[in-house]
């Protein structure tokens, strides 16, 4: 079983402190208690950036304040502390990190007064971390749905943050290092070794700490309301309250509510991507008009359910999709349909136009018949975009063909319920020393 | 095995506030109401995974509760649980409701479910459930469960002239899935609702659909590139024997598309019973598209096949066409006249006379010493062509089988 970790502040009650290392076992101090926390938890890395509140008393001139973090994994070099009150008669005079204990650090404060003043610690954390999902529950006519986002936040730092606000960052950062990383090897002072306080037992810090917490909990008479606001390139989303979330515990919340979400049902065939049969995409956008759009979507899994008229679920399939910008469309990827069917026969081949050198043949054309057939078996009319790879240097004749890109030709169809549509095309392909080109030209 | 342990109960709220709250949960004591199932639906329409729905009456304290569902040796996919209240009490938006709860019709859902809390190292969650009075909530839970697996097989029963057959299409699930059921509704998309009990480790078969009298299309198939060879006989091919099936309505088939599965065929033997003439994997057949089964080899309809012409016409440089002359030698000693299918593979054709090649064969079919009527000759794709070869009963009593030989003459053109 893992160790718990272990976040505590202290004021060890030094007689004296010598700059010059000496030896010393005894030491008392008090724990004053976090007042609030809050974690801002980023997505795209393994990182959460802790502000810790306390109140310290301090004594007139030089106060020694230890902070320990074992069985944490807390980036040591992260580690910064600044008076709330009172900053220009308090002076954070140094920070020392001790060579033979990774997971604690000192800082000398200075002060003018004596009494009461609040601390704000500062520090990044990895092994907290959240991520986002959707349920998609479609109605039974497929034409509208119910789309729910939530959150859910993992903590495995090591450390319990009892009734923390909690907000959570959409984007991309940047990090040289891993917080792990650092996490794991502390920070290495060169050097003699400094006398440390001696550890206190985990559990009773924790225990001290516990009893002194004092935060606002959650309104649990309805979902937190999550507050989401632009930030830079990021999005911050607030969760209303405060929450507890065990070391090793995961919760999730509701992020958003959206019904009657309606959508667009388009077939893909794209056998370079999906594979040989046509997927089916439920199209909409994160928008208002589709009771969307307070916020991009980020990165998650969704997993689309149907009514199934039975009074249950059919369960469509799963999907990820990648961070949705406002006014962005969606489209979630529900698999194939049985009851729509595409073929494609090459009907046949024909060369021509040869070039030889010294006899042989090193240029030709090759015109291939393609014929295609899309059969509905539904109830009501569907749309399919075919889009074909066609590599080489390639004339092709079809009325209906569009280019995707050089070498992509894309077909759109409308085919009526209960009907099969059909429609064939030809491509000569210029091959040999009769290759040009490396493109589809539509002819 | 292990039994399976799926519950779920109601935990008294001061109880579970102590596995939240500021210790880890290792050891969560609980008090729990347990309530048994009301209600159980296996929803079998995806080929992948399965849903189970299950409902239970939860009594829903005035305020908070926490409702706590766990389960092991099962495989549930953990992020496919879903939590619903069936009817929903509601009431109507009073002033000091945020948005977030008021519903587009400007009503209130009376349960809120407030979170979901996942502890470590177990298979459990506990969601946090506020009801703004004492409710007896009907609450539905739907979950992806692995082992718990759907398959098709059919069953046919050919009339003794083999022009038509009975069809049965039966669902089969497995239950490994380490959870008893009890009695469940069974769906698998289409066909007969199934309401039956679904035990540990058992499976159960289930007669989802009968076709009656579906015309059969009976073919013989000749194809020397892929056929099983016949020992001391190097210009013969045994020829295959199927049951074509066409899945639209003009066959008494089409309602929904034939699903992979074992398909076992028999024959009634004219005596009250059934004689079994094979078995073959049933692909997945589309509403329109035709479902082979291969039964075995029709020892009866004899093909031998010779190149009987191998001539290379130049054109310029490299650049020939190569003109072939096929004789298919056919026999039918059956009692019945029968169509003999012969399909003819040109890339392979080409392969052989013109060494092989990246590009495909342009190929066509020369008329003047082919002796097969035109509508006969089908070309398949664009590499194979298809002949259609009427053949005669074998003559009663002491006649001889009379040997048909077919000639077809091809052109392979532009080949170098």
């Amino acid at each position: 079983m893992k160790t718990r970790g272990c976040v505590a502040l202290l004021v060890s009650a030094l007689v004296a402190f010598a700059g010059a290392a000496r030896a010393r076992n005894v030491d008392l101090a008090t724990v004053p208690p976090r007042e609030g926390v809050q974690l801002t938890i980023y997505n795209s890395e393994d990182l959460t950036l802790v502000r810790e509140t306390r109140s310290l008393t301090l004594k007139k001139g030089l106060n020694r304040i230890q902070y320990a973090w074992a069985n944490t994994l807390i980036d040591p070099t992260s580690v910064e502390i600044r008076a709330l009150e009172e900053e220009d008669q308090i002076e954070i005079l140094d920070t020392t990190f001790l060579h033979d204990k990774p997971s604690h650090c000192i800082w000398n404060i200075d002060s003018k007064i004596e009494g009461q003043v609040k601390f704000r610690v500062t520090y990044f954390t990895s092994g907290i971390s959240w991520a986002a999902d959707y349920v998609a529950i479609s109605n039974h006519p497929e034409t509208a749905m119910a789309f729910d986002g939530f959150v859910q936040v993992y903590n495995n730092s090591g450390e319990e943050y009892e009734n923390a606000e909690v907000r959570l960052i959409v984007g991309v950062v940047n990090l040289v290092e891993k917080i792990q990383e650092l996490a794991r090897k502390g920070v290495k002072v060169p050097g003699p070794g400094e006398p440390v306080p001696p550890a206190l037992r985990a559990d009773a810090m924790r225990g001290a700490v516990a009893r002194a917490e004092q935060a606002k909990a959650a309104d649990a008479t309805r979902p937190p309301e999550i507050v989401k606001e632009g930030l830079s390139e990021y999005f911050l989303y607030t969760v209303e309250g405060r929450w507890t979330i065990p070391n090793g515990w995961s919760k999730r919340l509701a992020s958003f509510r959206a019904r009657d979400v309606q959508f667009d049902i388009l077939y893909r065939l794209r056998v370079h991507q999906y594979g040989p049969r046509p997927m089916r995409f439920f199209l909409f956008k994160n928008d208002p008009e589709h009771k969307l759009g307070a916020s991009p979507l980020p990165d998650g899994i969704v997993r689309t359910f149907r009514d199934n008229a039975r009074d249950g679920l059919s369960y469509l399939g799963e999907t990820k999709i990648i961070y949705v910008p406002i006014k962005e469309d969606i489209e979630l990827n529900v698999g194939t349909d049985d009851e729509v069917v595409h073929k494609r026969t090459n009907m046949g081949v024909e060369r021509s136009n040869f070039a030889f050198s010294d006899g042989h043949v090193v240029g030709w054309d090759e015109t291939r018949t393609w014929k295609e057939e899309i059969r509905n078996f539904k109830s009501k009319p569907i749309r399919m975009e075919i889009r074909h790879v066609i590599q080489g240097d390639i004339d092709l004749q079809a009325e209906d063909a569009r280019l995707h890109d050089y070498h992509t030709v894309e077909f759109t169809y409308t085919v009526k319920a209960q009907q099969t549509f059909s429609w064939q095309y030809k491509y000569t392909q210029h091959c040999g020393v009769n290759a040009k080109q490396d493109r589809i030209k539509l002819n | 095995m292990k039994g399976a342990k799926l519950r779920w109960g109601v935990v008294a709220c001061a109880v579970v506030l102590v596995a939240l709250g500021g210790r880890p949960a290792l050891a969560r004591i609980k008090l729990t109401t347990l309530p048994v199932r009301e209600r159980v639906e296996i929803q079998l329409d995806n080929a992948q995974a399965t849903l189970v729905e299950e409902e239970r009456i939860v009594t829903l304290l005035q305020g908070t509760n926490h409702i706590d569902f766990s389960w092991s040796n099962t495989a549930i996919d953990k992020g496919t649980i879903q939590f619903r209240v069936v009817d929903m009490p509601l009431r109507a938006k009073a002033k000091e409701d945020p948005p977030s709860v008021v519903r587009p019709d400007g009503k209130v859902e009376m349960i809120q479910v407030i979170y979901v809390a996942y502890p470590p190292n177990e298979n459990a969650l506990v969601w946090e459930v506020f009801s703004e009075r004492p409710a007896a909530a009907r609450i539905r839970i739907s979950y992806l469960v692995g082992n718990l697996k759907r398959s098709f097989n059919y069953r046919a029963v050919a009339e003794q002239d083999e022009s038509t057959l009975v069809l049965r299409k039966y669902l089969r699930l497995d239950n490994v899935s380490g959870e008893e059921f009890g009695t469940s509704g069974l769906w698998a998309g289409f066909g007969t609702y199934f309401h039956r009990e679904v035990g540990l480790n058992e499976a159960k078969e289930m007669l989802l659909w009968r076709y009656a009298t579906v015309p059969i299309k009976k073919t013989y198939t000749f194809d020397w590139w892929t056929g099983a060879t016949v020992p001391n006989e190097p210009e013969q091919r045994y020829v295959e024997m199927r049951y074509v099936l066409k899945n639209d309505e003009a066959n008494r088939m089409g309602r929904f598309p034939l699903q992979f599965g074992k398909a076992r065929i028999f024959q009634k033997d004219g005596h009250a019973g059934e004689a079994f003439l094979g078995e073959d994997w049933g692909q997945f057949t589309p509403i329109g598209d035709e479902m082979k089964l291969y039964l075995g080899l029709a020892r009866d309809v004899v093909v031998k096949r010779k190149v009987m012409r191998s001539q290379v016409h130049g054109v310029k440089g490299s650049l020939y066409h190569r003109e072939l002359l096929l004789h298919y030698t056919v026999e039918n000693f059956k009692n019945t006249p029968v169509t003999l299918d012969v399909r003819e593979d040109m890339n392979r054709l080409r392969d052989e006379f013109c060494g092989h090649k990246d590009h495909d064969a342009q190929w066509e079919i020369i008329r003047d010493e082919t002796t097969l009527p035109e509508g006969q000759i089908e070309r398949a794709d664009s590499h194979a062509a298809m002949l259609h070869i009427p053949l005669e009963a074998a003559p009663k009593g002491e006649g001889k089988v009379k040997a048909l030989t077919v000639t077809v003459h091809v052109f392979l053109r532009n080949e170098w």
